[in-house]
């Protein structure tokens, strides 16, 4: 299993693609940064990094299917999935190494954007501690999107479908709330509070706001699992009706 | 080494194959044969644990590839019609890559490596990219990851498609080097390929298995009568005459020549004792024999023979 994942390590970093993708997510970032600063209006810098990753999720969302987009679909179209179905590893470990390569990448972007408190820390103060829960609070969300892009990789022979697809899907999460708010779901309780309690944003603002409730972290981590456990049951149904 | 019993294949409403039993012995090169669509993909992979069969079982080293499958995945080493290659990995490293998902220990990776490296002279293509390698190296490397871990069983799916006959010709070489210590099935629609390499072959076709049997077996069985090409000096009603009167003959089948002072036929004899016959009534009745040469049935013929007979099923194997 280390084997994959480190091969799907170095199809990241050996290529321009890790790069490009932290570089675009660094860019993202820095904007909303420097919006912040060119914004003061008084000598005392009041800067929240929980709303500033709140604003930013809304961008970085759109970067997680160009990072997972290539995971399976890409095995499909060269022909190597044979290989990894017949070779000793389990659908399990194979889709383990893949998901554990692209977090690699995703934090590898995440101690990126440290840059930003780190350099606040040296001119000013900053709170670790909400720090740190939105932190988290990034991390859980961004992982459960992950695991969605895989998915739709694994259904997919062409990695741009899958990257539309999961585009499609990061949206319409983003519009899960506003959803919810309107005046016919807010008519019916029941469906109310169904929405809501799939919406992923609400359970993120809690955290943001340096809130840390296990429900949410149960939250995060159960939907992980179950989308995880969906791609090999995905794949292994395929195995059975392929034609 | 394999056992194949039953085997039976559905997609949806279709059956891809149909009740397949066949064995392969220790190190033994057997040719897997059908036409286009006959189900020989499908087949080699279920062995190769890719795909699961609908009925019957597969065992490979004594390990059922449903209920044991990583046991019988390491006996197996596959390459599959379109060789499993990432372009964008140097060889040395990608066939690192495969030790490594094929279980093999951080210590044993670099010279199993090396070694496999040296057999199929990859050596000096180590740091070459996949995507940079030619169309011969490239099924190299492809034959290469199949053979890293030395497993027991090879199934090779139409290795030689698109190659040029000196990639062919070396290709068979390995194939039949390899087949010294492994078990092989190749499957291919290339007959002189299979009939140059293979010590036993199974041959199906929509699906349904043909023949199990030795080449030479199945070239006896495909005809059972012998063809005499013969040459006479002089017009054919004189060599008719003669003919007519030898019996053990079936069939006479004059060639248009050019040349009036020749006479060529075409006949088909019960047994060689025939033949004999034909050379001593010859010289008795004067007439000279210019050329006489017998024609062996060979495996294309078997092969057209087994694969016309709609869903024909015969399974005389030699065990």
């Amino acid at each position: 299993m280390f084997a994959l994942y480190k091969k799907e390590i170095q199809s990241f970093f050996y290529s321009p693609f890790a790069y490009v993708l932290s570089a675009l997510f660094m860019l993202i970032f820095g904007f909303a940064f420097v919006n912040r600063i060119a914004s003061m209006q008084t000598s005392v810098f009041q800067f929240s990094f929980p709303d500033m990753f709140y604003n930013n999720f809304f961008y970085f969302v759109f970067i997680i299917p160009l990072l997972t987009m290539r995971s399976f679909a890409d095995e499909r179209r060269g022909g190597t999935e044979v290989q990894l179905l017949t070779s000793p590893l389990t659908v399990t470990q194979i889709v383990l190494a893949k998901f554990l390569a692209i977090e690699t990448v995703f934090l590898f972007m995440i101690a990126l954007s440290m840059f930003y408190p780190i350099y606040i820390s040296f001119h000013g103060t900053v709170i670790w501690a909400s720090l740190i829960c939105g932190y988290i609070s990034f991390f859980l969300w961004g992982t459960v999107c992950i695991t969605l892009g895989m998915l739709f990789s694994s259904m997919q022979s062409s990695a741009i479908i899958a990257a539309i697809i999961g585009e499609i899907f990061m949206e319409g999460f983003l519009f899960l709330d506003q959803f919810a708010a309107t005046k016919m779901v807010e008519s019916h309780p029941q469906l109310n509070s169904v929405i809501t309690w799939f919406s992923m944003q609400r359970r993120f603002v809690y955290f943001a706001q340096g809130l840390f409730r296990l429900e949410d972290l149960v939250f995060f981590i159960s939907l992980t699992v179950l989308v995880l456990f969906w791609i090999i049951l995905y794949i292994e149904k395929r195995r059975w009706s392929h034609r | 080494m394999v056992e194949v019993k039953n085997l039976t294949k559905h997609y949806g409403r279709v059956t891809a194959v149909n009740d397949l039993s066949f064995e392969i012995r220790d190190n033994e090169i057997l040719g897997f044969l059908g036409p286009n669509g006959a189900g020989k993909s499908t087949t080699m992979n279920i062995i190769a644990g890719y795909l699961p069969c609908s009925e019957g079982t597969v065992t490979v080293c004594g390990h059922d590839i449903k209920e044991d499958a990583r046991a019988a995945k390491r006996c197996i080493g596959y390459l599959p019609e379109i060789p499993p290659l990432y372009p964008d990995m140097r060889v040395e490293e990608y066939l690192r890559y495969c030790a490594g998902i094929k279980g093999l220990r951080h210590s044993e990776i670099k010279p199993e490596v090396e070694k496999v490296m040296r057999r199929l002279s990859l050596i000096d293509m180590r740091r070459r990219l996949i995507s940079n390698l030619s169309k011969g190296y490239k099924q190299r490397t492809g034959l290469a990851q199949a053979i890293i871990g030395d497993p027991k069983l090879l199934i090779l799916d139409e290795p030689t498609v698109g190659l040029d006959p000196s990639q062919v010709t070396e290709l068979r070489k390995l194939i039949l080097d390899l087949g010294r210590d492994h078990s092989v099935i190749l499957s291919s629609h290339i007959l002189g390929e299979i009939s140059a390499v293979c010590s036993r072959v199974v041959i199906i076709n929509k699906g349904q298995l043909c023949a199990v049997d030795t080449i030479e077996n199945l070239e006896r069985r495909a005809t059972d009568s012998i063809i005499l090409n013969l040459t006479v000096e002089g017009d054919q009603s004189a060599a008719n005459k003669v003919l007519s009167e030898i019996g053990g003959i079936r069939e006479i089948n004059e060639i248009a020549d050019d040349d009036e002072s020749f006479s060529s036929f075409k006949i088909s004899l019960e047994n060689e004792k025939v033949r004999q016959e034909i050379t001593s009534a010859m010289v008795k009745n004067g007439i000279n024999v210019v050329e006489m040469s017998t024609e062996r049935p060979d495996l294309e013929k078997v092969f057209l023979e087994l694969t016309n007979k709609k869903g024909s099923k015969d399974s005389s194997d030699d065990k």
